[in-house]
């Protein structure tokens, strides 16, 4: 055993050998460093000490602000040397130490000479480093000789120049959109590297004009791409040109030809990345795949490492979308199981677990467990995520699947790692029935002995809501209780919770559940007892064998249904008194980013910062407005209040947004108003609105605005009745209307006399989504299983011809104004049916839970089939009408 | 100069050979880098851009090799001069003698400079440049306006020049000369 230890020692002793800078100082080299102020220098010591200096700012040290300001300056002084090699390393230190821009100045006019220089390697150098020192009225100044070094013969220059301009994109960009006409001519160049940064250059620069990409695309793909690098990008651009074509399905796909003929190209890198463009064009069909599986199957028999494992980790993605196209490679892949590189076998297995079938599980699995053990962790996932596919692909073999991932857990391995398998095997759990009891058991087994609190707590959790309905819940009473004992504060309060789930499900447990809850009181831990002594109460009876009544139940397993951040704005909120805290109070809309913060970077410039929304933008803050307000203060609870939508264009005279605030008998428009122009005071602001095309609703108030200074937002309020339980819609056209009085600008006077005005401002639409309110439920299942089919309403309808199936469903959802749920609002691009999970509260704070089949056909024309469950017959039928209307 | 005594002076500064460090400043504008090129080449330009940052140039002068630090004048470089003067054998303080705008701001300058203790005791070379244009003033005038006389911890001296019509450019090379000699 000694042995070895030594062994590894030695090894290390080696290595210290090998690197000179192993040990160095930062404060010894600063030392050092003075040899840059000697008289007479050294240029070979001095090349030595910047290359110290470089290793300790590559290895992470960091200068202080004073320590890099003296480097730097040392450093400027070695510009008197003639030395090339020494040179070279100044521009490198300068170009890491990054000076502040006061101080960087200082080395311009001696890189402006280098930039002119006979030297190449001056040349170039300098352009880098001036490049990246420079600033926007300093780069006018030497645009005229970078200009003149992206036509340089010398290709270093020229790469130099172009690759200064691709960084100088970001910050000036229209000082480098000026050099089209030379970074178009250096495309055309004979050296290799020149062409692959033109290209790269040259796209940047025209990157937010389609067309102009598209254009460029396709002279380049008819002429001749020398460089294999500049190819490469070529493919990627073409690609990318595809991916935003609209889609036409008559006929060939556009460039495609240019795609498949790069298959022949005699450079492997162009080979290979034309492959995997093809695999990655949306809807490939198998034809178009064909060439380039072809391709990547001779490469996954190549003698370079670098291209065996390109080739099967593009087909392991392939075999994802499109697992028969692989299917002939498996042969090719079988023998690369046994591949030298792990990662090469890893991705040949699990791309083989994808593509092969049942009777080839359990050899694969086989083969797997023996090298499981010298893959990265990453590479761990990737088989984890395979296993967990397949077994959902092949129920019947879950037993040996299930045992495989028990085993790999007990296994050491990071927190990803040990997360993904116990994902797996929660997933598993849930869709495999027979695979619980067991699954169950590996998870109890795994958190006896689990480092990671996060996975702990959800492992119990889950227990928690499995457990109870298993044939025989006690046998696990001893594993959860087990943890109170042994584990951090954290996972005991996550193993009370537990607990208490088991005697409230399980009443033959519930003695010995209270029994052990009554020890958890005299827990260190604040948490931990307050929870023992709640569930105890909530639990209720003193530990009988009796039935937990069913408010406890919903208590203990209800899914929390208040956005958390919503809760700690309550809570924050509420000043301690005699009344508790309703939960009921707290808001249950998701917040959606307020349309006024989107818009507002590019928005007027004028503003002394006041903010182009009105001030108030949550829920909570809108009501404590609207019931100040004498008028509205009887129409009860406010319900929702929308997003302000914007009633004027971007930089107009006034800017006016409104916000819909819907009650159970009225609406109320808050118009949010801003007087951009300083040389203008508005009185008496008012909005004008003609509901003639909104039948239901009847103008009950109004509310105008006093006056409106310059670029202070004020509110005028206009409130509608409307029929209660029906959900009105309709158009509003909008007059903005206001006395307008001149002022002077300096002096603040406003003149007497003022002139009565008005102002168009867009319509506005109350739509059915408005009495929507976006609620999303933990687990739509759940939720919709404890709904029940009572008022349930289902109907089918047929949306006609559409862009695609996506834009169907975001159109409904959108309709709908319900929350997404479960990430079901993603549809995968190509497949032809979607199901979308939907919830939301209804006026008069119904919940509603819908669900959405979608099918598109041949001719893109798109069915739905909408199931809706609610807490009321009336509303369900609504939804339905919503839809049929819309 | 004879053949033969070229000779001789290359033959000398083999043996003899010396350096000298000088750093050259004063405001923008004042003739800086025009020196240096009067110095190294003997030409003259109208036309010259402002120095952003420095130039560094080697002139030799007999057997004195002379490294120049010849700086910008601009305000945002004025607080790096200290960082090239120290170590010197000399400073070199040009002004333009008839810029009258600016003189008290190169006088303030030049004795925040001195003020250093990075650079006590370097001897200063104040050089009153432009004399050719009219109005330019006196040495005396120059001196009194520029507060020489108050500058006592270190040797000073002071020339009236032209780069232009290259007025008493060989008593400059003939001081800075000299005081390589004094050091080392």
């Amino acid at each position: 055993m000694a042995q070895p230890l030594v062994k590894k020692d030695d090894d290390r002793d080696d290595e210290a050998e090998y690197s000179p800078f192993l040990g160095i100082e930062k404060g010894a080299v600063l030392q050092e460093a003075r040899v840059f102020n000697d008289p007479q220098l050294d240029p070979r010591r001095c090349s030595q000490v910047i290359t110290k200096l470089l290793y300790l700012l590559n290895q992470g040290d960091s200068f202080t602000k004073v320590e890099a300001t003296e480097v730097f300056f040392s450093v400027t002084k070695l510009f008197q040397s003639k030395d090339l090699g020494l040179r070279r390393m100044v521009y490198l230190i300068i170009k890491e130490l990054s000076p502040s821009a006061d101080e960087v100045i200082i080395v311009t006019s001696s890189l402006m000479k280098d930039m002119n220089s006979k030297t190449d390697m001056y040349r170039a150098n300098a352009i880098r480093v001036l490049c990246r020192i420079t600033d926007g009225t300093l780069l006018t100044q030497i645009e005229r000789y970078l200009k003149q070094a992206i036509v340089d013969k010398n290709p270093v220059v020229a790469s130099a120049a172009l690759v200064s301009g691709i960084h100088l994109l970001q910050t000036n960009p229209e000082i480098v959109k000026r050099w089209s006409n030379e970074v178009q001519e250096a495309v055309q160049s004979r050296a290799a590297l020149v062409q692959f940064h033109a290209l790269a250059l040259l796209q940047q620069i025209r990157q937010n004009d389609r067309l102009a990409v598209s254009k460029l695309v396709t002279s380049l793909t008819r002429g001749t791409v020398r460089s294999p690098l500049a190819q490469c990008l070529l493919i990627r651009y073409t690609s990318q040109v595809i991916r935003e074509s609209p889609n036409t399905h008559t006929g060939d796909r556009p460039f495609y030809d240019f795609l498949e003929s790069c298959l022949r190209h005699k450079a492997e890198m162009v080979i290979f990345e034309a492959a995997r463009a093809i695999t990655e064009l949306s809807g490939v069909t198998s034809r178009e795949l064909t060439p380039a599986i072809t391709v990547l199957q001779l490469f996954l028999s190549s003698s370079k490492p670098v291209l065996r494992f390109a080739a099967v980790r593009t087909l392991n993605k392939v075999a994802m979308t499109h697992p028969m196209a692989v299917t002939n490679c498996n042969i090719d892949m079988e023998s690369l199981i046994s591949d030298q590189n792990r990662s090469i076998a890893t991705l040949a297995i699990t791309t083989l677990l994808k593509t092969g079938n049942e009777s080839s599980v359990d050899r694969l699995m086989k083969q797997i467990t023996n090298f499981m053990s010298d893959i990265a962790d990453e590479f761990k996932i990737v088989v984890v995520e395979a296993i967990r596919s397949l077994c959902l692909k092949f129920p019947l073999k879950y037993r040996s699947l299930m045992n495989f991932l028990s085993n790999i857990l007990r296994e050491e391995g990071g927190f990803e790692y040990k997360k993904a398998i116990v994902d797996s095997i929660v997933i598993l759990i849930r869709d495999i029935p027979e695979a619980k009891e067991s699954g169950l058991l590996h998870l109890c087994e795994f958190i006896e002995d689990c480092e990671f609190t996060y996975l702990s707590t959800q492992i119990l959790h889950f227990l928690g809501i499995e457990g109870p309905k298993t044939t025989d819940p006690s046998k696990y009473i001893r594993y959860i209780y087990n943890r109170v004992h042994l584990e951090n504060a954290t996972v005991r309060a996550a193993a009370v919770s537990t607990l208490a789930k088991f005697g409230a499900m399980v009443d033959a447990l519930k003695p010995r559940v209270f029994v052990l809850l009554r020890r958890c009181i005299f827990d260190s831990d604040d948490e931990v007892r307050d929870r023992a002594t709640l569930y105890l109460n909530t639990l209720g009876g003193d530990g009988e064998v009796v039935e937990t009544n069913k408010d406890a139940k919903t208590f203990l397993f209800g899914a929390l249904d208040i956005p958390l951040v919503n809760l700690e704005t309550s809570l924050k909120n509420y000043e301690p008194s005699e009344a508790p805290f309703d939960i009921d109070s707290v808001p249950k809309e998701v917040k959606s980013q307020p349309l006024a913060e989107k818009k507002a970077p590019g928005k007027k410039p004028t503003g002394l910062g006041a903010p182009a929304a009105g001030p108030p933008s949550t829920v909570d803050a809108y009501e404590r407005l609207l019931s100040s307000i004498p008028e509205f203060s009887d129409f009860g609870k406010l319900f929702k209040s929308s997003a302000p939508v914007e009633l004027t264009e971007a930089e107009t005279e006034y800017a006016v947004n409104v916000v819909k605030h819907i009650f159970d008998r009225h609406v109320v428009f808050q118009y949010n108003c801003t007087n951009t122009i300083p040389e203008q005071l508005l009185e008496n602001v008012s909005v004008i609105v003609d509901a003639s095309e909104a039948d239901d609703f009847t103008e009950v108030a109004s509310k105008p605005l006093r006056s409106l200074p310059y670029d202070t937002p004020g509110q005028t309020f206009m409130a509608f009745e409307k029929p209660e339980g029906i959900t009105a819609v309709g158009k509003f056209s909008n007059v903005l209307r206001f006395i307008v009085k001149e002022v002077d600008p300096t002096t603040g006077e406003v003149e007497e006399d003022g002139v009565e005005d008005e102002y168009q401002l867009e319509d506005l639409e109350v739509v059915a989504a408005d009495y929507m309110m976006k609620v999303g439920v933990a687990n739509f299942r759940n939720a919709w299983e404890s709904m029940g089919d009572d008022f349930e309403r289902v109907d089918e309808y047929g949306l006609g011809p559409r862009e695609s199936l996506a834009e169907a469903v975001s159109a409904v959802i959108n309709l709908l104004g319900m929350q997404p749920c479960e990430g079901t609002e993603v549809v995968a691009t190509n497949s032809r049916s979607h199901t979308c999970l939907l919830s939301g509260v209804f006026l008069g704070n119904v919940r509603v839970l819908a669900r959405l089949q979608f099918g598109i056909d041949g001719s893109r024309g798109v069915a739905m089939k909408l199931a809706v469950r609610s807490e009321d017959e009336a509303v369900s039928d609504a939804i339905h009408e919503i839809v049929s209307c819309g | 100069m004879g053949l033969w005594e070229a000779f001789l002076n290359w033959l000398r500064s083999l043996f003899f050979k010396q350096e000298m460090e000088l750093s050259l400043i004063g405001l923008q504008n004042a003739g800086k880098t025009s020196l240096v090129n009067v110095v190294a080449t003997g030409g003259y330009s109208e036309d010259m851009i402002p120095t952003v940052g420095f130039n560094m140039r080697k002139v030799t002068k007999g057997n004195v090799t002379i490294k120049l630090w010849d700086l910008g004048g601009q305000p945002r470089f004025r607080s790096m001069w200290e960082r090239y003067c120290r170590a010197v054998s000399a400073i070199v303080y040009v002004v333009d003698a008839a810029d009258y705008d600016n003189l008290s701001v190169s006088r303030s300058e030049l004795h925040d400079l001195l003020s250093k203790p990075s650079l006590s005791g370097i001897p200063l070379l104040v050089l009153g440049n432009k004399i050719d244009k009219p109005g330019a003033l006196s040495k005396e005038d120059f001196m009194e306006q520029m507060g020489l006389k108050s500058i006592t911890d270190r040797e000073v001296c002071c020339y009236m020049i032209s780069c232009k019509n290259s007025t008493n450019i060989d008593t400059v090379i003939d001081w800075l000369v000299k005081h390589s000699k004094s050091k080392n």
